[in-house]
């Protein structure tokens, strides 16, 4: 089922595109980031199903509120992944959501959507994502929070049970190994 | 160069592009990398770094899930989109014009108002107009209807000789040239003078005529009446049913009870 090509398009045409509202940008967007923003998504919602209505939710938020986005401060992806975030943190703290669901706790609830989507994985970036596995473990749990958990660092923090500080150096190192990977 | 170095190495720069931060701490953020543009780069290198780790992290959606995903992003800007129409400031205008209506109505009314006051004034002025004139018409009409009712009294003596005795009363030495007719009717018992007839000296205002009749050789008298000023109709005097004669004297205003003599101005017998 998987479609051979995906449209792509270099940012600042797919920006033009986008607040033109054409189809093609539309299009691009989602075949450019729906898995990333996707990956994000599920791993704070847990919920195959509504982690789809989230991603929807996303995509609608990120069309009709555009004009809020500003290329001067940042990458297109940036600003998404933040929307992406937001959502799915404000869903994962409703009501609703924390009667309806069996929390898990934070280690196993990464590794088995992992587990679960090994097929699905990107291949181009197989390599790399072996090679995320092998950072700084310490480093990449306090990441693991903030990224895929919706958490704040202060929040991280208290979790952990580790200084403020320690968290911000931890996100800092983390993020760095993950420059000398990608940059 | 120590402070950038410094704030690098606080690890604010990843919690901003993590979108970890107030709105106070991210404006703050947002006007250092306006004053140090080298600072920009790392926040690039921070994002790219974040963007490939998503990348690898990434989780394909369900291939179904596009299409809907799609559908429900609101495309084509020449199909789909209404055109945005300019949005016309309809209150402003329309106060402005209202209050000018508004105005202009209010001119016209106070225009009118003036207008129908003065006619209703003339009309007042007509109306007392008319009503004078009406009632110089009635007094007329009356005047008129009271000499033509004389008239006909006079023409009933006229009409009916049988029954009224018209005896002329001729001048005496002291008015040579005067005479007077009186009509007298003795089944009536009516005396009446003919003003017409009247024929004798002005009287001044202090003094009268005074109509007498000689019954059996006695003086009755039969009321006074003025000359000169009212010649039509007839004037009644008292009511009589006897006569054999008619006298008249000038007395003094009012009558006497008796005859003056000596002023007698004229006489007739039946």
């Amino acid at each position: 089922m998987n479609r051979k090509t995906k449209i792509s398009l270099p940012e600042d045409q797919l920006v033009q595109a986008i607040r033109q509202k054409q189809r093609i940008g539309s299009e691009a967007l989602y075949d450019m980031y729906s898995a990333s923003l996707f990956g994000v998504i599920v791993r704070i919602i847990q919920d195959e199903e509504l982690a789809q209505d989230l991603l929807q939710e996303t995509f609608v938020k990120i069309w009709n509120s555009f004009d809020s986005y500003d290329e001067k401060k940042g990458r297109l992806f940036t600003w998404m992944v933040n929307v992406a975030r937001n959502l799915s943190v404000d869903k994962v703290r409703s009501k609703d959501f924390r009667n309806n669901s069996k929390n898990q706790d934070i280690e196993t609830s990464v590794v088995s959507i992992d587990e679960q989507r090994n097929t699905t994985l990107n291949p181009e970036v197989l390599g790399v994502k072996e090679m995320v596995e092998n950072l700084k473990p310490e480093a990449k749990a306090v990441l693991d929070l903030i990224y895929f958990k919706g958490y704040t660092h202060v929040e991280a923090a208290e979790e952990l049970g580790i200084p403020l500080g320690t968290v911000k150096t931890r996100v800092r190192l983390a993020i760095i190994n993950l420059r000398k990977l990608f940059n | 160069m120590e402070n950038i170095k410094a704030y690098i190495e606080s690890g604010v720069l990843e919690l901003y592009v993590l979108g970890d931060l107030s709105t106070d701490e991210k404006l703050e953020v947002e006007r250092v990398l306006e004053t140090y543009p080298e600072l920009k780069t790392e926040v690039e290198e921070i994002e790219k770094a974040l963007q490939g780790f998503a990348e690898a992290e990434a989780v394909e959606p369900k291939e179904a899930l596009r299409s809907k995903i799609l559908d429900s992003m609101n495309t084509g800007a020449a199909e789909n989109d209404i055109p945005v129409l300019p949005i016309t400031k309809p209150n402003s205008s329309f106060y402005k014009y209202a209050f000018a209506a508004s105005v202009a109505l209010l001119l016209l009314s106070l225009f009118a108002l003036i207008n129908l006051r003065s006619q209703l004034k003339d009309s007042h002025n007509q109306i007392a107009v008319l009503q004078q004139s009406n009632q110089k018409f009635t007094s007329r009409v009356n005047y008129v209807e009271k000499q033509l009712d004389e008239t006909r009294q006079s023409l009933n003596i006229f009409h009916n000789p049988e029954q009224y005795k018209v005896v002329n009363l001729k001048g005496t030495p002291n008015a040579p040239t005067a005479s007077i007719m009186v009509a007298f009717n003795p089944a009536k018992s009516e005396v009446m003078i003919d003003l017409a007839s009247i024929k004798m000296p002005a009287n001044d205002p202090s003094h009268q005529y005074q109509l007498w009749a000689l019954v059996d050789g006695k003086p009755v008298d039969l009321g006074v009446f003025n000359a000169g000023n009212d010649t039509t109709g007839v004037l009644k005097m008292k009511s009589l049913a006897k006569a054999q004669a008619f006298a008249v004297t000038l007395e003094p205003k009012g009558g006497s009870i008796n005859p003056t003599m000596e002023q007698m101005m004229a006489m007739g017998a039946i």
